[in-house]
């Protein structure tokens, strides 16, 4: 099957059934997933008709979909991969920088001439003049010739303030008489309203069972092990270096060039490995911006990276809010009727959309969202832009609802899940279910409600993501007198393992092995491509390079064709050597020697995004085991199960890897993330690894990651829907277990235990 | 807690006092790198030179992956800044990333005793033997625990790596048929991010094994 055609998941609302109309000459139309308001929505697109290379079989497959290793593994294991913290150039001054004490204040007076007298500094610059509107926002930077001089020259900055009233809550925000935190406009903003809620109300007097509550979903750090920053070299002149820890290496140059004063061109982004970026990092920065100028100011090399409180206070967050959501069903388990209020915490942005209902399709609803400010960082894209928050109050609401009705939670998802996509989500929970030990567990209608002390729940929850590609890739394979392959790309990789994908797909179309080609990425010389944002590096990249590849491999047809005398047609590329596919014992050409009569001019080709190579829209479902202790409120999870639809997958492991990391992530949220913030003195009480807990060794109980193998379309990208519903399962488990619906993140042993002393009551 | 790694105990230190290290890092393994060279410091007194003052930037002599090597470096530079930006040429396989002991990516071995690198004085190294991820592939081979990382895909970003490295490797040197909960014992003072532990367990495990299958055990 090839794109677009829809089998494999996702998929909401089929904008038309038939496309707008005819393909123009050499055009056709196919139907794609695309993710509008955080709702992923299938369209018609126009793409070109033109006979290409294809994935083929994928029984075929000697090294795509298949496990893996890195390419650059090696260079991971010994320290030898160099990030843009351990650039070390002649030279290099360390940054640091002053961070504005209070949420709200305006700067009468700012004095860097103490600064720099401190032995060591090189030169200090100030970021912000006027006025601070959020808890640790950067107004100062100093150079130094090493990091402890930095920090000296830091604390000798004299700042006088006018410190202003705050609202670093919603609570604050909303209060009566709360200051304005945007100019004369109210704090709380209306974004969507849709829906009848008369029509509503008059559904839910037919429903047999209605349910209702209020999920409450603090702010997440996205905790990048390596923090925002980056290392600008311009010592004057037309040219300059900019390391950056990003997920776009070219949403750095024309940034830089602006602050350097140069032109694009003369800036090269440099990517060669970044430490995690999760959503929070694409463009400058704050931290870029200081950097160029004091690297310009000095004429030497700035490494400008944030300390760990900084990234914490002024890298992004994934928004908090509030779901107050209300539902009913018929006593067949029809989801009929329901009511969503979403209010989102984004700090002084708007927040990440999270308009409910997710994924499951009530038959009568009425949805409004809305956003209130705080004098906190603005949120930033994480993994999956709202999906998690959405998912966290919807998939309790339906367990919730499923039990009022006594059913079972599996069928009443299976039940109300979008049309299109029943197929796709049925058939990932029913193996989430096998593989977590639903179909034999006791408590498959009703929570337990026995006394044990120790109890056992499973829970279950969906995710969804359009995911797919885009003509935003230029691929270029070379191919030198030597035997040699080299396949460029500007693109980055954040772990999600790039480098290896792109070896692996040249390599097969050349029949060659790994070994011999060598991927070089992570530089704006080479071929443009997209920012990582939205899982669509992968469907986007992977297609430019086998389009390369291809070309590459039809141009040494087109040589070897008159070097053995067969017509191209007949050539085929396998084990190391050219061949005559009607007669390959005898009549063969080496790689090698193919190469070496290219000559030293070798051999270039290009490639670009294909779409039929690509498709989009992806499913995905999660199971969790937990363990509670109804006496001291322990809460473990013993096991996770996630089941997910990728199309065709570049590299089995890495997948896994992904799917891992998104449930152990999800896991992280559910259990332990939350930034603390002391509304009184506005400061953030957490703004470190040990306060702000994330998931270790020991937290983690099995972890099962399935791909989806019923699904076979092209390239997609996962690393979205992997992080969406871990959590909610893990809540959903813990109702199963005990009783206890715990509707505040994250899931803590008081929180249970309140919960249950309340149902003692009850 | 118990101890589940013999050689902790047998370490000149005696076990430290409770600290914020070794509630984060489990039993002595790991235990807390400033306490732990200190006190074998001064167990190790009677050799040691009196008391040296450092004032300001001070040249020292440190004992890195098998050489000596000079830096010049102040009383409150860290183990893993000297590494990191006074050496020639820089170890920069040690992460800085919380710069306060939580999350082990700053790891070397002190002594063949993993260590945090931000949380140890340059000048408290003096006079160990100093491991970093860089110095723990001999002869551009790899170790088991690195090789096994490779192949069942322990790293993704790859950031917390080199502190998982050493971390396994000291937990298998002391026990090559260390368990599961072992590994996870000796490596819940590593975070990762991007969630990269199965792949990680999966590797300790192979690499244990290989371990043992080499010595014969």
């Amino acid at each position: 099957m090839g794109a677009g055609e829809f089998t494999g998941a996702a998929g909401a609302n089929l904008v038309q059934d038939a496309p707008p109309r005819a393909a123009a000459p050499g055009k056709k139309w196919i139907k794609v997933v695309k993710v509008q308001n955080g709702l992923d929505t299938e369209v018609w697109e126009e793409v070109d008709d033109v006979a290409g290379p294809t994935w083929g079989p994928r029984e075929a497959l000697r090294l795509v979909n298949h496990d893996l290793p890195r390419v650059d593994g090696p260079d991971k294991v010994t320290g030898r991969a160099v990030y843009t913290h351990d650039v070390r150039l002649p030279g290099m001054a360390f940054a640091q920088v002053l961070r504005c004490p209070h949420p709200w204040a305006k700067i009468k007076k700012i004095d860097l001439e103490a600064a720099k007298q401190v032995p060591g500094v090189y030169g200090a610059v100030v970021l912000e003049s006027e006025e601070v509107k959020w808890i640790g926002r950067p107004i100062a930077a100093v150079a130094a010739d090493t990091p402890e001089h930095a920090e000296d020259g830091v604390r000798a900055i004299l700042v006088e303030y006018y410190v202003q009233r705050h609202a670093v809550t919603p609570e604050l925000s909303l209060a009566a008489g709360a200051p304005k935190i945007s100019g004369n406009r109210e704090n709380v903003r209306v974004h969507e309203t849709e829906g009848d809620v008369a029509a509503v109300d008059a559904a839910f007097a037919q429903c047999a069972a209605v349910v209702e509550g209020e999920w409450r979903i603090p702010v997440q750090h996205h905790a990048c092990l390596e923090t925002h920053g980056v290392v600008v070299d311009y010592r004057g002149g037309d040219s300059a270096t900019v390391y950056a820890s990003t997920q776009g290496t070219f949403t750095i140059p024309g940034d830089a060039a602006r602050k350097l004063g140069l032109n694009g061109a003369q800036v090269t982004a440099v990517v060669e490995h970044m430490g995690g970026g999760f959503g929070a990092k694409f463009g400058l920065g704050l931290e870029g911006d200081a950097a160029c100028r004091l690297s310009k100011e000095l004429g030497r090399p700035v490494h400008m990276l944030f300390d760990r409180a900084t990234e914490f206070l002024a890298a992004g967050n994934r928004a908090g809010g509030v779901h107050y959501l209300k539902a009913g069903a018929t006593k067949e388990g029809e989801l009929f009727a329901f009511v969503g209020r979403v209010m989102r915490h984004g700090g002084v942005g708007q927040g990440s959309n999270q308009k409910q209902p997710y994924i499951y399709r009530p038959k009568h609803s009425f949805v409004e969202v809305k956003s209130v400010l705080t004098n906190t960082d603005s949120s930033r894209a994480m993994r999956a832009p709202g999906h998690p928050q959405m998912s966290f109050a919807m998939e309790g609401l339906l367990d919730d609802l499923s039990y009022a009705i006594g059913m079972d939670p599996l069928e009443f998802r299976v039940r109300n899940v979008p049309e299109n996509r029943r197929a796709t989500y049925e058939r990932q929970l029913r193996q989430c279910a096998e593989l977590i030990g639903w179909n034999k567990h006791p408590n498959r209608t009703a929570p337990d409600k026995s006394d044990a002390e120790v109890k056992v729940g499973i829970g279950f929850a969906l995710a969804t993501w359009g995911g797919g590609g885009g003509p935003e890739c230029k691929v270029e394979v070379r191919i030198a007198a030597d035997g040699s392959v080299e396949v460029l790309s500007g693109s980055q990789d954040l772990g999600t393992g790039t480098r290896t994908y792109l070896t692996a797909v040249v390599a097969e179309e050349l029949g060659l092995e790994m070994s011999q080609v060598s991927a070089k990425i992570g530089r704006s010389t080479y071929g443009a491509a997209n920012a990582s944002g939205g899982s669509t590096t992968t469907a986007s990249l992977a297609p430019a390079v086998k389009h390369a590849a291809w070309n590459a491999r039809n141009a040494m047809f087109e040589h070897v064709s008159t070097l053995l005398g067969v017509p191209v047609a007949n050539l085929r590329c396998t084990g190391g050597r050219i061949e005559d596919s009607t007669n390959p014992d005898s009549n063969w050409i080496a790689w090698k020697d193919a190469c070496a009569a290219l000559g030293t001019k070798g051999l270039s080709a290009q490639g670009e995004w294909q779409s039929h190579l690509a498709a989009s829209g992806v499913g995905g479902a999660q199971a969790a085991k937990v363990q509670v202790d109804t006496l001291t409120g322990e809460i473990a999870v013993l096991h996770m199960v996630g089941v997910q639809d990728c199309g065709l997958v570049m590299n089995r492991m890495a997948t896994r890897s992904q799917l891992n990391g998104g449930m152990i992530q999800a896991l992280s949220y559910g259990l332990f993330e939350e930034r603390v913030i002391d509304p009184d003195l506005g400061i953030v009480l957490n703004a470190n690894l040990e306060d702000y807990k994330i998931a270790g060794c020991k937290e983690i109980g099995l972890v099962q990651s399935v791909l989806d193998d019923a699904d076979t379309r092209g390239v997609i990208g996962m690393a979205e829907p992997a992080v969406v519903p871990g959590q909610s399962a893990i809540a959903n488990a813990i109702m199963n277990a005990c009783g206890a619906r715990l509707r505040e993140m994250p899931l803590t042993s008081d929180k249970l235990l309140m919960a249950l002393r309340g149902m003692k009551r009850g | 807690m118990a101890d589940e790694h013999p050689k902790a105990a047998d370490a000149n230190a005696p076990r430290p006092s409770f600290s914020r290290r070794s509630l984060f890092r489990g039993a002595g393994a790991l235990a807390a790198g400033g306490a732990v060279a200190d006190a074998s410091r001064a167990a190790a007194a009677a050799a040691a030179p009196t008391a040296v003052r450092y004032v300001g930037m001070s040249e020292i002599e440190l004992e890195i992956n098998g050489a000596a090597q000079k830096v010049a470096v102040e009383p409150r530079t860290t183990l893993l800044n000297a590494l990191r930006n006074h050496c020639t040429p820089p170890l920069t396989g040690a992460k800085l990333v919380c710069d306060r002991g939580s999350c082990g990516a700053c790891t070397v071995l002190l002594d063949g005793q993993p260590v945090y690198s931000c949380m140890t004085l340059a000048i408290d190294a003096i006079g160990r033997k100093v491991t970093t991820v860089e110095g723990v592939a001999k002869g551009g081979e790899l170790n088991e625990v690195q090789r096994a990382i490779c192949e069942h895909d322990g790293s993704m970003c790859g950031f917390c790596t080199p502190g998982f490295v050493l971390s396994i490797t000291a937990c298998l040197e002391r026990k090559p048929d260390a368990s599961l909960d072992e590994i996870k014992h000796a490596c819940a003072g590593n975070y990762c991010r991007c969630g990269t532990y199965p792949h990680l367990f999966d590797a300790a495990l192979a690499a244990g094994r290989a371990l043992r299958a080499k010595g014969g055990k």
